[in-house]
């Protein structure tokens, strides 16, 4: 393959360079890792980037501005910036201070940069550049830039990422293995990958996503927990799309997330990745709301899936309503003897939650008073001239009782739905004073 | 975009307050007498009550309020009616999407357990 030869040619005459350019001066800063990059970018740009090249470019900036931002936020936008993403191909292969070049100057071009193996292993995996762009190189570019800086690697680059202190040590044994996984078939490769992949490797879509709002730590959690469980690389896009569209209903949660984010991945593509993380949010947020539901709902913790939940609720909505029915049909009968409920029904309240009530223990509700006739009625002065000129409009087209149900809602928009309480405060004193 | 969960004691002390007005009216009224007509208005003040009680916060209570102002079938609602889906069980949950259909019913159990508190608690007080 042409991208073979390119690759090699670009290890070979940028091993000097690299030389050259890292060794006296790797503990710098940012502007020595300039001339390398323009170099690199000259020397990169010289093998004509075909078009097999440009759709892996693509995807290699795609995965490793993805993986970059585990280390910094503003990484990706340099490297695009650079347009090397071939860069990344001819990077040559002195880890030590390539990596340390990384640490010390923490410039994102380097971040995103990878090391490849020493030369027998390269080319090796330049021959297997198709999948290697789809996956390995994804690995290869999941190089975090914070090594600690006391772990100085060692020439191999295979050791070079074992070295890498924990959270990316993960990453840096996939890597490992990623070489002599080389032969392997994508799927390995991917499965190598993507095991050890720790929350941060989720974190791009974390942070391309951070507009699309919360639950997105859950998604990310989610996300790395089912790579973990998932082996398989390869899924039909027909199979997740109406895993997608079954998700939303009903049926169980958990083989989905793991579909979807493997098949993002092997599939190479960045508009469903917008979706899919679309759909993760969503899912997220459902599940969250069906967690919700079933603490309030009883006798919901033993169930499990979203179908049979949903019938749970359903059943315990319609048992709610029922008892409401039910109550009110019983309350028609004995409606004649309500005037002294309401106290007695405010106390009860009262007593259920006192902080929230109004705070005057003294208060006049509380007194065994049983005469609440002037209560109401006086209440109901009050507020009748404004419920009759609404009634007196709609008398005509409606029947009697929605008079009453608007002046139900009436009443309450007037005191306020907050005072309501309150509101009855002046007149239960014009009781006590009566 | 959680909304608070509802403040139990305040919605059962709203509640409270306008469904008993809402019955004292009702039992005032003459054009009633002990029949089906009376059982089905206390249903719907029970309902109406419930939602103004809970105000304009919430999507489910919006759309009562909302039906009550346009003088629909409030009254002929019942529970039979919708069928095994939760959209026709919340009122207000056929035009919503599928998550905040979700949270809209987690805050409509909260209020129809409350309501169902209260309801019982008249009734204990009233016929001790």
């Amino acid at each position: 393959m042409e991208k073979e030869g390119n690759a090699s040619n670009l290890f070979s005459s940028s091993s000097d360079l690299n030389c050259r350019l890292f060794r006296p001066n790797w503990e710098n800063s940012v502007d020595q890792n300039d001339p390398f990059e323009s170099a690199l970018s000259s020397m990169v740009s010289s093998p004509t980037a075909s078009h097999n090249n440009n759709g892996d470019n693509i995807v290699l900036r795609e995965l490793i501005g993805r993986l970059g931002s585990i280390c910094n936020s503003g990484e990706i936008s340099p490297f695009n910036n650079n347009s090397a993403n071939t860069s990344c191909y001819s990077t040559p292969l002195n880890s030590p201070p390539n990596l340390n070049l990384m640490r010390e100057s923490g410039s994102n071009q380097f971040l995103s940069l990878p090391t490849f193996s020493p030369d027998p292993a390269f080319p090796e995996r330049a021959a297997r550049f198709s999948c290697f762009a789809n996956t390995n190189f994804g690995g290869l570019s999941e190089i975090p830039p914070k090594l600690d800086p006391t772990k100085i690697p060692p020439p191999s680059v295979q050791e070079n990422w074992e070295s890498i202190p924990a959270p990316e040590k993960n990453f840096m044994a996939s890597r490992s293995s990623t070489p002599d996984n080389a032969a392997d078939s994508r799927e390995n490769s991917t499965v190598s990958e993507q095991i050890p992949i720790p929350e941060n490797g989720a974190n791009p879509r974390k942070r391309k996503s951070a507009p699309k709002g919360k639950g997105k730590d859950t998604a990310v959690a989610n996300v790395s927990a089912s790579e973990n469980s998932e082996s398989s690389g390869k899924r039909s896009k027909s199979e997740e799309e109406k895993a997608n569209q079954k998700a939303s209903k009903d049926n169980s949660k958990l083989p989905e997330p793991p579909k979807d984010y493997i098949h993002v991945r092997a599939r190479r593509g960045q508009a469903t990745d917008a979706h899919s993380l679309a759909e993760r949010v969503r899912r997220e947020k459902i599940s969250e709301r069906m967690k919700v539901l079933q603490d309030l709902v009883p006798g919901c913790n033993k169930v499990t899936g979203k179908a049979v939940m949903l019938d749970e609720i359903i059943n315990y909505v319609q048992s709610l309503q029922r008892q409401v029915e039910f109550l009110s049909m019983k309350l028609t009968t004995v409606n004649p003897r309500m005037d002294f409920n309401m106290e007695a029904l405010m106390s009860k309240d009262m007593f259920q939650s006192r902080g929230s009530m109004y705070p005057s223990d003294g208060y006049p509700f509380q007194s065994p008073c049983g005469n609440e006739a002037p209560f109401p009625p006086s209440h109901g002065r009050n507020q009748r001239p404004q419920m009759e000129n609404f009634a007196d409009a709609a008398s005509q087209v409606s029947s009697f009782w929605e008079d009453d149900l608007h002046s139900i809602v009436q009443m309450g928009f007037g005191q306020g739905q907050m005072q309501n309480f309150q509101g009855i405060l002046p007149t239960s004193q014009m009781k006590v004073e009566l | 975009m959680n909304i608070q969960p509802p403040n139990s004691s305040s919605i059962k002390s709203r509640f409270a307050v306008k469904f008993v007005q809402a019955m004292k009216r009702l039992s005032k009224r003459r054009g009633m007498g002990d029949r089906y007509k009376r059982y089905r208005a206390t249903r719907a003040a029970a309902r109406v009550s419930l939602a103004a009680a809970v105000g304009p916060e919430r999507a489910w209570s919006r759309a009562v309020l909302r039906r009550i102002k346009k003088r629909r079938g409030l009254i002929g609602r019942t529970t039979t009616n919708p069928r095994r889906n939760l959209r026709g069980l919340v009122p207000g949950g056929k035009g919503m999407d599928y998550c905040s259909l979700l949270s809209e019913t987690a805050h409509y159990i909260t209020c129809l357990q409350a309501q169902v508190q209260v309801m019982q608690d008249m009734l204990h007080l009233s016929s001790p």
